[in-house]
């Protein structure tokens, strides 16, 4: 813990020491909340019945919606692209050179995005909320946990791509397949079951299906954490599953690197 | 190893200890696959070319050793170092540190060396000089109480205390090197893993870098391995040196007895009067261009054989009368000897 709050805060400095980058990215929320207001009261009419079960007002549909998709965002391409990044710089070398297991080193790596994030994705549902969105405040804790769920499903999808980026030095068009994949299907502006039936039997192999609903649920509608269950159920099948993998192949990279020299830029 | 066997003639600072040495490489073997365009690999898929890195590289160096790998580039060098830290596995071979097998206990290993890459982009060039020393040292592991004081120890050591908040991209490359140095010593370790480390710095920079090293070896008893292309390093500091090629060990010695063993036998005298017909008989050349203000002429024996031999010319120019201030064998460049190192046993390897 003491080494990742360490990374943190070096990285949270450097990152801060670019002032005016920090301010855009905070005043970009507002480019986002303002526009998806008026469109979501445009479309409010259109959708209103198909959202019933997830809190009826598309405004507060489409922000939790923006609000997961930039935290899967996160949880995928945070590691692989930090790996990347600290391989072209040149500081990966004198990172692995230390004691510090590289899981925590990755935990590290990522700890600055994470808590970003969090920030903006905060500000993103204050905004939604000044701006009328219907947010049920008293089911936070519920809808953070299961957030948290989410980001950890996606986190393997990130560590198959960071084992990409160690063994061949690209993490290739995973990424953007993986999140287009996921926002097309696992209904960040319209409800899964919309979408074809055939298409909706795809949308079962993705995370975001299930934690998006309950998010949702417990966030716009109120309900109680055990109403969601199955879905959370399904979240924790994912990690376990994917996380395998995704672990799997990261081992099977850094010896592969270790062969073939690529662990080390110097 | 030997009890108390002296390494090399002209260094007795370093003499060999019965505990095990501090580096010890032994038969090491590394290939890579060779790069390939990607016709190449369409119309050959299963066929692979690998080049040999390394290619049985064994020796070791002693505690408190400092410890030259000299060799053009392309030699192995920075393969050799990899493998040493950990970073690249080898095909065959062993290799510790302190007694720690790099493989099988890579933290142990990891834990006894402080590396300076000839890359100065190893730290966050967007923070201070402290607060990279802090982020390393919590990646070391340092006592969360001791942090402080190590950092100032370091920063200290490596001249560089008074550097305030200057974010590190702001330091010359010299002072990045010093940030480097003073990480690689945050945990005291008792050995040092050098890349070129003076690459980049200017010759004044790079000779108070020297002066440190060899303080740090001398007083902290520290062990060095460094790879080095700069003559003052690998004649200056360096207990022995390596010669490394093809992935090959071709030599190992100190500096100036391989400098003395190919070296040609060629002399130069600074004499008062180069149409002496003493000189004349000897057969010697003037060198115009090294004529000093003071009248001193040099002129160059192109082969007096061995040191018998040339102690005899000078016995016979003085008899003769020849005013002589100055006689000495002509030494090699570190260049010139890597040449002929590699010339004379690369080709027997």
């Amino acid at each position: 813990m003491r080494v990742v709050l360490a990374m943190l805060r070096a990285t949270w400095r450097a990152a801060t020491s670019y002032r005016l980058a920090t301010v855009f990215s905070l005043a970009g929320l507002a480019f986002t909340v303002v526009p998806l207001y008026f469109v979501a009261g445009a479309l409010q009419g259109t959708m209103e019945r198909s959202i019933q079960a997830e809190g009826g007002q598309y405004f507060a549909f489409v922000l939790a919606g923006m609000v997961a998709t930039m935290i899967i965002t996160e949880a995928i391409s945070t590691i692989p692209s930090n790996v990347g990044s600290a391989a072209t710089s040149g500081t990966l070398d004198s990172l692995f050179l230390t004691p510090t297991p590289p899981v925590v080193l990755f935990a590290g790596l990522s700890a600055y995005g994470a808590v970003w994030t969090l920030i903006r994705a905060a500000l993103l549902l204050l905004g939604g909320a000044a701006f009328g969105a219907s947010i049920s405040w008293a089911n936070l804790p519920q809808a953070l946990l299961v957030l948290a769920l989410l980001a950890l499903a996606y986190v393997p999808f990130g560590l198959l791509m960071t084992a990409s980026q160690i063994a061949f030095r690209t993490s290739g068009p995973f990424m953007s397949g993986i999140l287009l994949a996921s926002t097309f299907l696992g209904g960040v502006y319209y409800p899964v079951h919309v979408i074809p039936s055939w298409l909706q039997s795809l949308a079962w192999f993705v995370p975001l299906s299930y934690g998006l609903r309950a998010f949702r649920k417990l966030l716009l509608e109120g309900a109680p954490l055990l109403s969601v269950w199955s879905d959370v159920g399904m979240l924790l099948g994912f990690i376990v599953v994917l996380g395998s993998v995704g672990v799997a192949a990261l081992s099977l990279a850094f010896r592969y690197a270790r062969r073939t020299g690529g662990l080390s830029q110097y | 190893m030997a009890d108390s066997e002296t390494l090399a003639q002209g260094t007795p600072r370093v003499t060999r200890h019965a505990e095990p040495d501090a580096i010890v490489v032994q038969d090491v073997h590394k290939r890579f696959p060779s790069p390939r365009s990607i016709w190449q690999t369409l119309r050959h898929p299963g066929q692979r070319e690998w080049v040999e890195s390394l290619q049985g590289v064994s020796f070791s160096v002693a505690h408190g050793e400092f410890f030259g790998i000299l060799g053009p580039n392309g030699a192995g060098k920075t393969t050799l170092f990899k493998c040493i830290t950990g970073l690249v596995t080898p095909e065959r071979g062993q290799l510790t540190l302190q007694g720690h097998d790099v493989q099988r206990a890579t933290r142990q290993a990891r834990a006894q060396i402080g590396v300076v890459f000839a890359n100065e982009r190893a730290m966050n060039w967007r923070l201070d000089a402290r607060e990279n020393l802090r982020l390393f040292a919590a990646l070391y592991n340092v006592a969360r109480s001791e942090v402080d004081d190590r950092v100032e120890h370091v920063l200290r050591l490596v001249d560089l205390a008074d550097t305030g908040q200057r974010l590190l991209g702001t330091f010359s490359s010299g002072m990045k090197q010093r940030v480097s140095l003073a990480r690689a010593l945050l945990t005291d370790p008792p050995i040092l893993l050098l890349d070129e480390p003076t690459r980049s710095l200017d010759p004044v920079s790079a000779q108070r870098f020297r002066d440190f090293l060899r303080e740090q070896v001398v007083t902290r008893e520290r062990t060095v391995l460094l790879a080095t292309h700069t003559t003052e390093e690998a004649f200056g500091l360096c207990d022995r040196v390596l010669v490394l090629d093809r992935g090959r060990v071709l030599a190992t010695d100190t500096a100036t007895r391989l400098a003395d063993q190919f070296a040609d036998q060629v002399y130069r005298a600074w004499v008062r009067d180069p149409a002496h017909p003493a000189l004349r008989d000897a057969g010697v050349r003037l060198l115009d261009e090294l004529t000093s203000a003071d009248g001193w002429f040099v002129v160059e024996f192109p082969d007096l054989g061995t040191g018998h031999d040339a102690a005899a010319t000078l016995r016979r120019l003085v008899a003769s009368g020849v005013e002589v201030s100055r006689f000495e064998r002509m030494g090699l460049s570190l260049g010139e000897l890597l040449e002929r190192v590699v010339a004379q046993r690369g080709s027997r390897a």
